[in-house]
């Protein structure tokens, strides 16, 4: 009986210590997420002005294009919301702004690897030549800007410096990178919503 | 010559008269410890359970049952024992939406999840009240350390760190014999437990110290 006694308690030790968490590749398929970066070198209230594309590059399995449906622009219109909050103010691309915001959708697409400017060689990415630096490359002054994701539906925003472009390249100086949100199962309002938090992550970006 | 007899006499008795007294004060100390049944060492093993309490809470609001223990005793005095525990314990808890701002201008917002492992080890002291009885409930203090690993786990990354640290545990507890001659006997304890190990893992809060309650149920067996 005591025998029997022990052994029910190492049993039970053995099942409560067995808990335990998913393993990254599971973690990965959540539903969301909203990763940010920023360039903590710079201070961004030595700019004042941007300008964002007027349309959202669209990456699809093996298309790629330009949307300006209602969502898209909706979507491009939330973030330049959140410029002009914190003091921003939104000019046309053709006059010469100090920063410019590129945004990308993905979408079926299944990324194991997701490193900045692995999307930019597709059609309907705006190239920095779209900003008046033709020839020029997007770089990126932070590290570590790698990200790993099986996940599909994705947005990403680019908030590039047009005032100090320079060794032919244009350096991006924050990234937003909102996985998983284009899936169907979000309304617009929730996608708009991760824009908010996407900016609200990162309350260096401000002109006061 | 009856001079002479009587010191050879005192020269044989007066040894042998030390050697009984010295016999007799030593099984007069056997004769007190034995009927109290103080002496000897026991040995636990407890399922340890711990609820978080203050900044520890803070990281892991649930309880856990995700923990063992165990421990030695030895009855150096009527009652009073001297010994060790060692365990390993574990809490865990999913935070949903919840925003991790790394050191380099990175920010993630999604589920958190939030484990602690630790291995916390002590030398105890305690005392039986009545150790003699069926029920033998104690008090006792453990002073010791603790290696702590705390994991936020975020999407594909695993931040953590891992601490060394100083702990002070009050206890009270009781063990009850399955029978009057028996060896084994339940153990029921709670305790109290302050650590110097803290929680940095995330920049905008961390904790100096932490604090939790534990609640252990176990059996004990008793060695001689």
């Amino acid at each position: 009986m005591k025998r029997q006694i022990s052994y029910c308690f190492l049993v039970l030790i053995l099942i409560t210590s067995c808990s335990k968490y998913p393993p990254a590749s599971e973690r990965l398929t959540e539903e969301l997420a909203i990763y940010t970066q920023f360039d903590v070198s710079i201070a961004f209230n030595d700019y004042q002005t941007f300008a964002i594309v007027p349309a959202v590059a669209f990456i699809g399995g093996n298309d790629s294009a330009t949307i300006t449906s209602p969502d898209a622009l909706a979507l491009l219109n939330r973030i330049a919301q959140n410029m002009v909050s914190r003091g921003f103010k939104q000019v046309a691309a053709t006059a010469n702004p100090d920063l410019g915001i590129n945004v990308t959708a993905i979408r079926s697409t299944i990324t194991t690897v997701y490193s900045p400017g692995w999307h930019w060689s597709y059609p309907g990415y705006y190239p920095a030549g779209w900003w008046g630096y033709p020839g020029y490359k997007y770089g990126y002054p932070y590290y570590p800007a790698y990200m790993t994701t099986y996940a599909t539906g994705s947005v990403i925003i680019e908030l590039i410096d047009l005032q100090m472009a320079t060794d032919n390249m244009v350096m991006v100086r924050w990234n937003a990178f909102i996985r998983g949100v284009l899936n169907n199962r979000y309304p617009q309002t929730d996608v708009l919503n991760t824009v908010d938090q996407a900016f609200k992550q990162t309350p260096a970006i401000k002109t006061f | 010559m009856k001079k002479k007899y009587n010191l050879q006499l005192k020269r044989i008795l007066l040894p042998l008269i030390a050697l009984r007294l010295m016999a007799s004060q030593a099984q007069s100390q056997d004769t007190t410890a034995s009927p109290r049944f103080v002496h000897g060492s026991y040995y636990t093993c407890a399922w340890n359970t711990t609820i978080t309490l203050g900044d520890f809470n803070d990281w892991v609001g649930h309880a856990s049952p995700a923990g063992f223990d165990l421990g030695g005793r030895y009855f150096i005095k009527a009652g009073l024992v001297a010994g060790f525990n060692i365990g390993w314990q574990r809490v865990s808890q999913s935070y949903t939406n919840e925003t991790f701002y790394g050191s380099a201008g990175q920010a993630i917002t999604a589920t958190n999840y939030r484990f602690t492992w630790m291995i916390p080890f002590q030398g105890v002291i305690a005392y039986h009240l009545i150790p003699d009885k069926i029920i033998s409930p104690y008090l006792g203090i453990g002073i010791g350390g603790d290696y702590m690993e705390h994991h936020l786990l975020v999407q594909e990354y695993d931040i953590y760190e891992t601490r060394w640290g100083l702990s002070l545990i009050p206890e009270i507890g009781a063990l009850v014999k399955f029978g009057k001659s028996s060896r084994w006997a339940a153990l029921v304890a709670f305790n109290y437990k302050w650590t110097t190990n803290g929680i940095g893992l995330y920049i905008d809060r961390s904790s100096k110290n932490m604090q939790m309650l534990n609640l252990k149920f176990g059996l004990a067996f008793k060695m001689r």
